[in-house]
């Protein structure tokens, strides 16, 4: 019982993390269309940053959460100008974005090679462990689920209690009627990507935390594991991903405590799962043709 | 797709001068992935045998009656099997190396001795030492030159739990062939004694969390903890140990002895206090052999004034390239069973920094059997200790007594 305890909890503290890890992409893929292969790779870069900090400043790496946000702006927006105006002028938006993130992805691993080497990074743990119901959770889990409900709230205000993230949903809906009411879709558009790449790169320093170090390649196997996370929330819903992310991280402990020799394929069959008896995911909405 | 793109993207690197008269050594390195921080360094001891080579003039080639220079045509495989197996591929039927060296670890050498089984090209495998790859019997294609086969590893460990009275052991494995070899053979030494591990779950080897496993683990009440990974599997566990202020009275994990540097930069040196690992070389210090370098001289000239940076995987890849300068000394004719009988007429004979090479039937390394050492505090950081011998042989190198249960940090 007690390990069953542990393992709920543990599920769901790692859940609200990777909700925090799949919730920009999901924006990015609701908004745009966009396969951002790179998501996990930013994510890594954020943990570097809090890497440099921790090593070089000798800070908490807990600053690069907020030191991210303005680089992540900037690049990101870069990033926009760059590639996005011409992948939806692509006939295959999706497929095109694919590829193209696919590059970006390769680059990002091959400058963090250069910068910071082949061998895993850790970060100094946060402090004492945490003790819940009698049992020790490390002080970086609990701390990784503090901040990613906050910003999972922060998000929610802004995609139902603001003007831009009501622009936001509309586009999500159906792009063309809502270009028809009169909604500025590049603007809508700049703002979901930047603000997407911001979730990833400030959930950096909290994946290397939770994954126990990071090395360059470490964004693969989180794009993978931000893909079904939002798959499983339903794809184009922000909000869905946090309760995807939750169900991913129950999967996931549960099967630690239970049946470790299945812990890496459970998710996926979670996944499968969903796919077959509701493909829209969890949280999605039928599609209505009039 | 991603992979298929990668190795699209790959690129050849030859680091000696294009000749008609070479040997030439074809090897694949990871310079990406989870395997690069273990991979890079035993290229770099590859890399390092050749330059002394050819800095000698060459090796002798006894079939030719000559010394020829050594070319290393090399590949990156990223980490990848599958990128791998194209490479290894690309190795012998495109460039058409004499022999191959495979990459670091059962999971990049096992399409490796595919390749060489199929093909009859003579592989030399440096740290792929899954139990599986030898055990159908002869097989003249695959020469383990680094490590024994990995079930053999833990036959010492056994015997320090033995000495210590440890009864209930907890074991937790990564599932693949170097990692599954050692948890099953433990497990067959403890049934041998009627005893069950109170816990045996394997995971998989890209397993990064181990909050809950960690728990389950201290729910069985083991007095002693083998864990079996990577190096990458190494580190999130003991910091997951670390983060939740577990204490376990003996726990053994593998890499430590291999990467102590990196292990002190990832983990801390207070959290590997009073832990276990294999003891090898540079923690073994073996200075007589009668080929290449003895240990000191290859910590001067590998590293000049930086000989704590070097680790095992630097001697391993070095200790390929003997291996390979034995065989063709030795090798009966140019053929691949010509080079292979070279590696034959050897085995039990050659003395290298790592020990004594020796080979049986299959191909298995059974020479280079490793000691336990135990980390024990000295200043801020610690020191190994050998505390346990693999072989009668070994007894002199032991230079301490296992402090059981762990003192808590």
């Amino acid at each position: 019982m007690r390990l069953f305890e542990y393992a709920l909890v543990s599920g769901v503290l790692y859940g609200l993390f990777y909700g925090f890890i799949g919730v920009g992409l999901n924006l990015l893929f609701g908004v745009m269309r966009l396969v951002n292969l790179a998501h996990g790779d930013l994510v890594v870069w954020g943990g570097y940053l809090a890497y440099s900090l921790t090593t070089s400043a000798h800070v908490n790496a807990l600053w690069a959460i907020p030191l991210s946000i303005p680089f992540s702006l900037v690049g990101g927006l870069i990033l926009y100008l760059i590639t996005v105006p011409r992948l939806r002028r692509a006939e295959d938006t999706e497929t095109s974005s694919l590829i193209l993130f696919f590059g970006v992805s390769q680059v990002l691993v091959a400058l963090a090679t250069m910068k910071y080497g082949t061998n895993q990074v850790t970060l100094p743990e946060l402090g004492n462990p945490v003790m819940i119901f009698g049992q020790p959770y490390a002080a970086s889990l609990v701390a990784s689920a503090s901040l990613a409900v906050p910003a999972l709230a922060l998000f929610y205000f802004y995609l139902y209690r603001t003007r831009l993230g009501l622009a936001t949903r509309a586009v999500m809906a159906n792009e063309e009627e809502a270009i028809a009411s009169g909604v500025r879709v590049r603007r809508v558009a700049t703002s979901a990507f930047v603000i997407g790449i911001a979730f990833a790169a400030a959930a950096g320093p909290l994946a290397t935390f939770m994954l126990g170090g990071i090395n360059p390649t470490t964004g693969g196997g989180l794009t993978i594991t931000a893909f079904t996370i939002i798959i499983i929330g339903s794809l184009g819903n922000p909000m869905g991903t946090a309760a995807g992310g939750i169900l991913y991280g129950l999967a996931s402990s549960l099967t630690q405590a239970y049946a470790a020799p299945w812990t890496g394929m459970v998710p996926y069959a979670l996944l499968l799962a969903v796919v077959l008896l509701r493909p829209s995911g969890l949280f999605g909405r039928r599609v209505r043709i009039a | 797709m991603a992979s298929g793109l990668a190795a699209a993207s790959l690129s050849a690197s030859l680091s000696a001068g294009a000749s008609s008269n070479v040997i030439t050594v074809g090897t694949l390195y990871a310079n990406t992935g989870s395997f690069a921080t273990s991979s890079m360094p035993e290229y770099a001891g590859l890399q390092f045998w050749v330059k002394q080579v050819n800095a000698a003039g060459g090796m002798y080639v006894a079939p030719l009656k000559k010394k020829e220079h050594v070319r290393l045509v090399s590949y990156n495989d990223q980490s990848d099997p599958a990128t791998a197996t194209t490479l290894y591929n690309q190795l012998l039927t495109q460039n058409k190396v004499n022999v191959f060296v495979a990459d670091f670890g059962s999971v990049l050498t096992a399409p490796a001795v595919t390749i060489a089984k199929d093909q009859k090209h003579l592989l030399f495998d440096i740290t792929g030492s899954g139990t599986s790859f030898f055990s159908s019997g002869p097989n003249p294609y695959v020469a383990l030159t680094s490590l024994p086969v990995s079930a053999v590893w833990p036959k010492p460990v056994v015997g320090l739990l033995s000495k210590l009275k440890i009864k209930r052991v907890a074991i937790l494995y990564c599932q693949n062939d170097f990692d599954q070899a050692q948890a099953a053979a433990i497990k067959g030494f403890l049934a041998s004694e009627h005893l069950q591990p109170v816990y045996f779950q394997g995971v998989p080897t890209t397993q990064s969390d181990y909050s809950t496993i960690v728990q389950a683990i201290k729910g069985a009440n083991p007095q002693a903890v083998l864990e079996f990974g990577y190096p990458n599997n190494d580190i999130a566990f003991l910091n997951q140990l670390k983060s939740t202020n577990t204490h376990f009275n003996f726990v053994l994990t593998p890499f430590p002895g291999q990467l102590p540097t990196l292990f002190r930069q990832d983990v801390g040196a207070k959290a590997l206090a009073w832990g276990y690992t294999y003891a090898v070389p540079p923690i073994l210090r073996i200075n007589k052999v009668n080929i290449g370098l003895g240990l000191n001289a290859f910590l001067q000239k590998f590293a000049p004034g930086k000989a704590s940076t070097v680790n095992f995987l630097n001697v391993a890849g070095y200790n390929a390239g003997l291996a390979v300068q034995a065989a063709f000394a030795h090798a009966t004719s140019m053929s691949q069973l010509g080079i292979r009988a070279g590696l034959t007429a050897v085995s039990g004979k050659l003395q290298t920094l790592e020990g004594t090479f020796a080979l049986n039937k299959a191909g298995a390394q059974v020479g280079e059997l490793l000691p336990v050492a135990q980390m024990v505090p000295h200043g801020a950081g610690f020191q190994f200790k050998i505390v346990y011998p693999a072989t009668a042989a070994q007894k002199a190198m032991v230079n301490g007594t296992p402090k059981y249960p762990a003192p808590k940090a």
